[in-house]
Order: structure tokens, then C-alpha cells, then sequence
């Protein structure tokens, strides 16, 4: 089987399971939205009755005024289709990124899913890149001294530090590191909404200060476990043949392990890059939500509150595809760094 | 697998585990956890998951524990309960009623936040009953706090709010020929710190700022009974609301967050237990089954894992607690955490059965006529037993992070006293903003401890039932 045809394989697939989640999604969601929806009509219909009677206008017959308001609501918002009727709606118009409207507005006066989508995301982005981008220099930067010094004190203590601190609730971690830096030493914002007055460099500056606190929670409970997995990646290269004959021909040590062993170990890790990334897209949700941190997290957690389906169906489709497309780069890259893998991947279909 | 050949596995594998540092100081914490969840009704008391969703109204609100005292040069009054034997002994009869003399010793920089006197019950047929009470200071001065105090039915009298006993220190003080500015009279009246003045020193900053006068207090309270009337001692208690209390302090309802972070314990091992094991055993099933069924049966059953996996599952359990009217109740979460739990243990388990399907003795089953179930079952299932084993306690602290983190949303099971609802209670109530470490601090230890215990389980396990990973 050629590239192409893997790579069509696996396009075909993705887009397969994609479909089958929006299918579920757009079931379970005209479910959980009947009720809410429900209960809008009702109150915008009170609403209007109520200017109705500040105005002195009362219908004559006040109960076939409302059952007819009530008929009209249903109709715009389809309820007075079948469920599988709104569910193929909802299916349709989410596969085509038709999300609609969010019944309030979310940061500021913004009520269009997909541009608060477009908000969210490089806010999300630049918190979580960030974050990793230190994670896995950290990581691996420890990860291979600790690999070069397998049983030293070093490499136990980075066991311990990678075994304790995955142990720990990062939002846990984020209420301490605000309860001592934020409140009790005083030295960073509490909030990461910026300051709108700011400008120019003083504006770097607030956003620097705002991101400090989340970047170091999310990169002190991560970077140990990275440098964990990959010191056992760099252990188990460095005992392999061409490590040793490369050391047999005299290349100096450091580029033994940065040229040959890493790069060989790479596969791996680049697919941990991959996929931690995207696990980081969709905003890890509480996290977000501890800092005040205005990405897709956080709109997750305002989109649930506040029972804004719209928005948590545009939310996780487009998680679910972040997630699909992530998956086959990830699949790509192992298989255009590691042609073995392709082979063995690529039969398994 | 006879007996004798298990007891033979188990002692060779006891053996090699106890090489283990790190999985013995896992099991000894492991041992300590259940200790704590199995011991919690004796440790504390019973009736505390009944209890957590009200106000404790005798304990102090939102207070540090009592061993901050070590660590600060100000020491602050623990929190006193007088009541039952203890209370009854101070107790005398007299001719018009009864005197209750209570000694406090006050040793502390802050005095107690209040003196409350609470349960009294009156019988009132004859007339009210009524108190007086009076401090006498260890300066020798005799205060009349409140008297003639009229009440019926169960009393609570607080007297460090009570305006009466303001009224009455203010006229006391300048009695005793300390000016007071008229001006502020009315705000002392309002605003002052009455428990303060009363173990203060007798000065001119009495009001403004309070020193304390360290001693013995005596406190006598007067009961007087009308005739045909009756006061009952009963559940009577006298208590000197601390500003510290116990080794965990208190939350904004006056909880003892000790008790709460030993019943934690309870919900956090079940959980991560039962969904550890259910997501584990299901995930082997699962993958085994795809592995050794094959072709058509096989794709769709990954394609159904994949589903599974490409499914966020924070934001579906969230949206289930929706669902579920807000909450979600502990077995639910346990059913939920399973069902998204184990996708990633079948895909791994797929692979090792791929390798075991090829194996002669299975072959040999089949020819023999073994029927899908027994060869699923007897041969391959147990193959895979000691991976089994340690990716179960490795999926422990999963389990228990994802149950704080739905409680710590609100979405927990509010009958249910857990971790992430104290976290929950915590951040409603910005105890982080307050500075109330003590409330945030120790349930989120308390949930990476109970990761750390079986991750350290884990690992062991890991290296000992798994010989190719012992070189790491």
C-alpha cells in the first residue's frame, strides 16, 4: 500500500468518525436543548405580556394570545418538528459550520458561535503553546540527563518530581499558585482579562504578567511526567547498536545523544508533541476557568453554564475535528519519520 | 490453576515486589487510606455526611487550625466547648434559681471571637426566666455583662454581639474614668469587638485597640427562675468560639474540614477503585475480543473504540450532568468514568492479544474445538492478568481527578462529602482571594496523595509483572 492510499485510508476514516460524533452529539444536545428551549419560549412570551399590559394593550383573550405566541416561538425555533427531524437540522448545519447564535452574548456584545470560536482559539493557543513549548524543552532537555545518568540521585529525584506532580489537579495547582502569588505576595493579576487601556509596550507588558501565573501552573505539573517518558524513550535508544558504534568511531558525546539517539527517538515524542497540543487546544477546561483565562476552556465552561447549545455544539465539533486532523498528522509524521512504521500501520488497515 | 501453584505465584511475586521501595511505601499509604475511609464514623463521628450540608452553628466561621499558633508570633484562642458532664458540675442551685461559674483561662494575644450561651430551655408557665451574666477580670474588676436577660423557650444569647453587653462595657469603661469621644460612642456601639474589650487590658486603647490581659476570667452566670417556671440544663452549652479550631480549621458553614477530608477519602478510594477496575477489565475484554475475532468484526469494533476515544469526555460528563438535572449522583459518575475509561486499555490490549492469538497452544484450542467464549476467557484473558493488574492502579488517579474535578464544577453529588465539593465550596466562597489556605490546601494533597499512592503501586507492579520494563 503507497502513501497515497494510506493517507486516503486514513482521511476516509477520520472523516467517518467525525460524522458519527456529530451524529451522537446533535442527538444527545436537541435532548438536553428541548427543555432549556422550553422554558426560553415561556419567558419571552411573559416578557412580551408584560409590555403588552405596561403599554395598556391587554388581548382580549389573553390565554389564545399566549398559545399563539407560544405556536409562533416553537415554529422559529422547530420544536414543532420531530426529534429526528431536528437532529438531522442540527447534524446538518453543524458539518457545514452553520452554528448559529448564542441566545446571550459571551465576551462583550459577541453572539456568533463561530466568530467567538475565532476569539477563542489563539487565546487558547497562546497560553497552551506557550506552556508547551516550555514543557517539552524542559522535558527533554532533563529527560536526556537523566537517560545519560540512569540510577544518579538526578534521575531519582526527577522520578519522583514526574510520579508526585501527575498526581496533581492542575486547577488545584493553579487556586495555590493564585492563593500565594496573586493574593498573598500581591505580584501577579488574579485575572487574565487585560487591561483595555493599555497600549503599546505597557500592553506586552499586562499580558506577560497575566499569562505568568497559568504558563507556570500548566508547565510545573506537566514538565515532569514529559521528562519521565522521554528519559525511558532516550534509555531504551541509547542501549541500541548504532549508538555504540558511533561512540566506536569517536563522535563526540553530545552530538551522539542530540544527533543520533534523539533523533531516533524522535517518532515518538514528535507524537507526543502532536497530540499534546491539541489536547491543550480544546482549553483544558478548568484551568481556564481558575484563571479567568478567556480561551476555548472557558468558553466551554460559560457555554455549559449558561445553557448556550449552540455554542457547545460548535464548541466540540470543532475539538472532535482538531482532534481527527491531529491524528493523522501525528499518524504522518511517525510514518515520514520512521518509514518502518508506515509499513506496519498502513497493513493493520 | 491449583491452589498450591497459586500460593507458590503469589509468594514468588511478594518476593519481588517487596524489592520495591516505592511500592511498599505505595501499599503502606494504600493501607493508611483504607484505614482512614473504613475508621472514618469512629475517627469522627457518624452522623457527619447527614450533618455537612448544614450549618454547624456552634463552630467558628472560615478559621485557621489551632497549629498555626506555633508558626505565628500572635497566638489566637482555640475554640472551647462547655457542655454536658462538664457543665452540669459548675452548676449550683440556689434559692431564686441557679449560678453557673465558669473559669477561662485566657493565655492567648486574640481572645475568643464570642461567648455563647446556647440550649438553655425554659419552661414558662410562672414567668420568664431570666440571666445575668458577669465577668470578674483577673485586674480584679467586676463587669456586669447583661442582666436580667429575659427569655423563653431555648436560649442562644451571643454575648460579644449582643448590644446590651456593648451598652454595658461602654458604661463600665467610663466609669472607671476613660474618656470616650461622644462622637464615636454610637459606632462603638455598633462596631466594636465587645470580646476584645472584655479580655483586654484596662487602658485607654481599650477601644481603639484593644491589648490583651492574660489570666484567669471567671464568669458567673445567674439564672433567675419565677415561680411555677422551670429552666432545663440538659443540652445547655457554653462555648467560647475559638479563632482557631482543630487540626484543619473550619470552611464559611463552621465545618470541621478535618472530618470532611477523612470522609473524602471514602468517596475518592471507591470511586477511583470500582470505575479503575470496571474500565480495566472491560478494556481487556474489549481489545482481546477484537484481537482474536479478526477481520470485519474486528474493524468495526475499533472504528468504535476510535468513535470512543475522538469524543471529548470532560465535556460530555459535564453535559450528562446537565442532563441529570445538575448533579450527577456517584454511581452515575462511575458508569460515565467507565464508559469513556476503557478506550486507551483496548487498543493496548489489542495489540499484546494480537501477539498471544499467534501462539501454538491457542491453535491447539481451537482444533481441539474450544468455542470463542472459553478461548477468550481461559486462554488469553489471563495471559494479559498482569497487565491488568497494574494499569488498574495506574488508572486509579485518573478516576479520582476526573470525580474532584466534576465536583469542583458544581456537578458532584451534593449528598456526597468528597474532595472536589470542599475545592467546589472553596472557590464559591473565594477562599483563594480570602486567603483561607487552610480550605484549599489540604483536600487538593489529600487527592494527589491518593494519585501518588497507587501510581507508586502501579509502577511497582509494572516493573515486577512486566520483566522486559525492569532495566528502566
Amino acid at each position: 500500500m503507497g502513501f497515497g492510499k494510506y493517507l486516503v485510508v486514513r482521511l476516509l476514516n477520520a472523516l467517518v468518525v467525525l460524522t458519527i460524533v456529530t451524529l451522537v452529539m446533535s442527538a444527545l444536545f436537541v435532548k438536553v436543548a428541548e427543555k432549556d428551549l422550553e422554558n426560553t419560549i415561556v419567558q419571552q412570551v411573559n416578557a412580551e405580556f408584560q409590555s403588552l399590559q405596561q403599554q395598556g394593550k391587554i388581548p382580549e383573550d389573553p390565554d389564545a394570545w399566549r398559545a399563539q405566541r407560544i405556536a409562533h416561538y416553537k415554529e422559529q425555533y422547530h420544536l414543532d418538528k420531530p426529534y429526528w427531524w431536528r437532529v438531522q437540522y442540527y447534524f446538518k448545519n453543524t458539518l457545514t459550520f452553520n452554528f448559529g447564535k448564542t441566545k446571550n452574548p459571551v465576551f462583550g456584545s459577541e453572539k456568533d458561535v463561530v466568530a467567538i470560536l475565532k476569539m477563542a482559539i489563539p487565546r487558547t493557543i497562546q497560553l497552551f503553546t506557550t506552556a508547551q513549548i516550555i514543557i517539552i524543552t524542559l522535558g527533554i532537555l532533563l529527560g536526556v540527563k537523566a537517560a545519560q545518568m540512569v540510577g544518579s540521585l538526578f534521575d531519582r529525584a526527577l522520578s519522583v518530581i514526574a510520579l508526585v506532580m501527575s498526581s496533581i489537579p492542575m486547577w488545584w495547582f493553579g487556586m495555590i499558585m493564585l492563593l500565594i502569588f496573586s493574593f498573598k505576595l500581591g505580584w501577579f493579576p488574579s485575572r487574565a482579562i487585560p487591561d483595555p487601556n493599555l497600549t503599546g509596550w505597557a500592553h506586552i507588558v499586562d499580558i506577560l504578567k497575566r499569562m505568568t501565573l497559568p504558563v507556570a501552573t500548566i508547565v510545573i505539573v506537566s514538565f515532569g511526567a514529559w521528562a519521565w517518558v522521554i528519559r525511558n524513550i532516550m534509555i531504551g535508544t541509547m542501549q541500541e547498536d548504532f549508538i555504540m558504534a558511533a561512540r566506536a568511531k569517536g563522535v563526540p558525546e553530545r552530538k551522539v545523544i542530540y544527533g543520533h539517539a534523539l533523533r531516533a527517538a524522535a517518532p515518538p515524542v514528535v507524537t507526543m508533541v502532536i497530540m499534546s497540543l491539541l489536547a491543550s487546544l480544546g482549553g483544558a477546561i478548568i484551568t481556564e476557568s481558575v484563571f479567568t483565562w478567556p480561551g476555548m476552556g472557558r468558553v466551554y465552561w460559560i457555554a455549559i453554564e449558561t445553557n448556550e447549545t449552540n455554542l457547545i455544539m460548535g464548541l466540540t465539533f470543532v475539538n472532535v475535528l482538531l482532534y481527527l486532523a491531529g491524528v493523522i498528522i501525528a499518524d504522518l509524521a511517525y510514518g515520514f519519520l520512521d518509514p518502518r512504521v508506515k509499513v506496519g500501520a498502513s497493513e493493520n488497515i | 490453576m491449583r491452589w498450591v501453584d497459586f500460593k507458590e505465584s503469589l509468594s514468588e511475586f511478594w518476593s519481588d515486589f517487596r524489592r520495591q521501595k516505592s511500592g511498599l511505601l505505595g501499599l503502606l499509604l494504600l493501607f493508611l487510606f483504607i484505614f482512614i475511609a473504613v475508621a472514618a464514623p469512629i475517627i469522627t463521628s457518624p452522623d457527619i455526611p447527614e450533618r455537612w450540608q448544614s450549618f454547624w452553628l456552634d463552630n467558628p466561621k472560615n478559621v485557621p487550625p489551632t497549629w498555626v499558633n506555633v508558626f505565628s508570633g500572635q497566638t489566637k484562642a482555640p475554640h472551647l466547648i462547655i457542655e454536658g458532664e462538664n457543665l452540669q458540675k459548675l452548676i449550683t442551685k440556689t434559692d431564686s434559681g441557679y449560678v453557673i461559674e465558669v473559669e477561662y483561662i485566657n493565655e492567648y494575644d486574640v481572645p475568643p471571637q464570642d461567648i455563647v450561651i446556647k440550649d438553655l430551655s425554659g419552661e414558662t408557665t410562672g414567668g420568664k426566666p431570666s440571666i445575668t451574666v458577669i465577668v470578674k477580670r483577673p485586674d480584679n474588676k467586676e463587669v456586669t455583662l447583661i442582666e436580667n436577660y429575659k427569655f423563653s423557650g431555648s436560649l442562644v444569647l451571643q454575648l460579644g454581639t449582643h448590644p446590651q453587653v456593648r451598652d454595658n462595657l461602654l458604661k463600665w469603661i467610663k466609669s472607671e474614668g476613660i474618656y470616650i469621644d461622644p462622637l464615636q460612642e454610637f459606632q462603638y456601639k455598633t462596631l466594636m469587638d465587645a470580646t476584645k474589650v472584655i479580655f483586654g487590658k484596662l487602658n485607654e486603647n481599650i477601644l481603639e485597640n484593644p491589648e490583651p490581659l492574660k489570666g484567669t476570667y471567671k464568669f458567673t452566670i445567674l439564672i433567675k427562675v419565677p415561680e411555677g417556671s422551670s429552666v432545663s440544663f440538659d443540652n445547655a452549652k457554653v462555648i467560647f468560639t475559638g479563632r482557631t479550631y482543630g487540626w484543619l480549621g473550619t470552611d464559611f458553614k463552621g465545618r470541621d474540614l478535618l472530618a470532611g477530608i477523612i470522609w473524602g477519602s471514602r468517596v475518592s478510594l471507591v470511586i477511583g477503585i470500582s470505575v479503575a477496575v470496571v474500565s480495566v477489565l472491560v478494556g481487556i475484554f474489549y481489545g482481546v475480543t477484537s484481537a482474536y475475532l479478526g477481520g470485519w468484526s474486528d474493524e468495526l469494533m475499533m472504528r468504535f473504540q476510535e468513535f470512543m476515544a475522538s469524543i471529548p469526555s470532560l465535556p460530555i460528563l459535564i453535559l450528562m450532568g446537565a442532563y441529570f438535572g445538575g448533579h450527577i449522583k456517584l454511581w452515575q459518575i462511575v458508569v460515565l468514568l467507565a464508559i469513556f475509561g476503557w478506550v486507551g486499555i483496548a487498543r493496548v490490549a489489542r495489540s499484546m492479544a494480537l501477539q498471544i492469538k499467534e501462539q501454538t497452544y491457542i491453535e491447539a484450542a481451537r482444533v481441539l474445538g474450544a468455542g470463542t467464549g472459553r478461548i477468550i476467557f481461559k486462554h488469553m484473558v489471563p495471559q494479559l492478568l498482569p497487565y491488568a493488574f497494574a494499569q488498574m492502579a495506574l488508572s486509579v488517579p485518573g478516576a479520582v481527578l476526573s470525580e474532584a474535578s466534576l465536583s469542583y464544577l458544581g456537578l458532584g453529588d451534593p449528598t456526597a462529602v468528597t474532595w472536589g465539593q470542599i475545592l467546589h465550596d472553596a472557590q464559591v466562597a473565594g477562599a483563594a482571594v480570602n486567603g483561607y489556605w487552610w480550605w484549599v490546601i489540604p483536600p487538593g494533597l489529600a487527592i494527589a496523595l491518593v494519585g501518588l499512592t497507587f501510581v507508586l503501586i502501579g509502577t511497582a507492579l509494572d516493573r515486577v509483572l512486566n520483566p522486559r520494563l525492569r532495566r528502566l
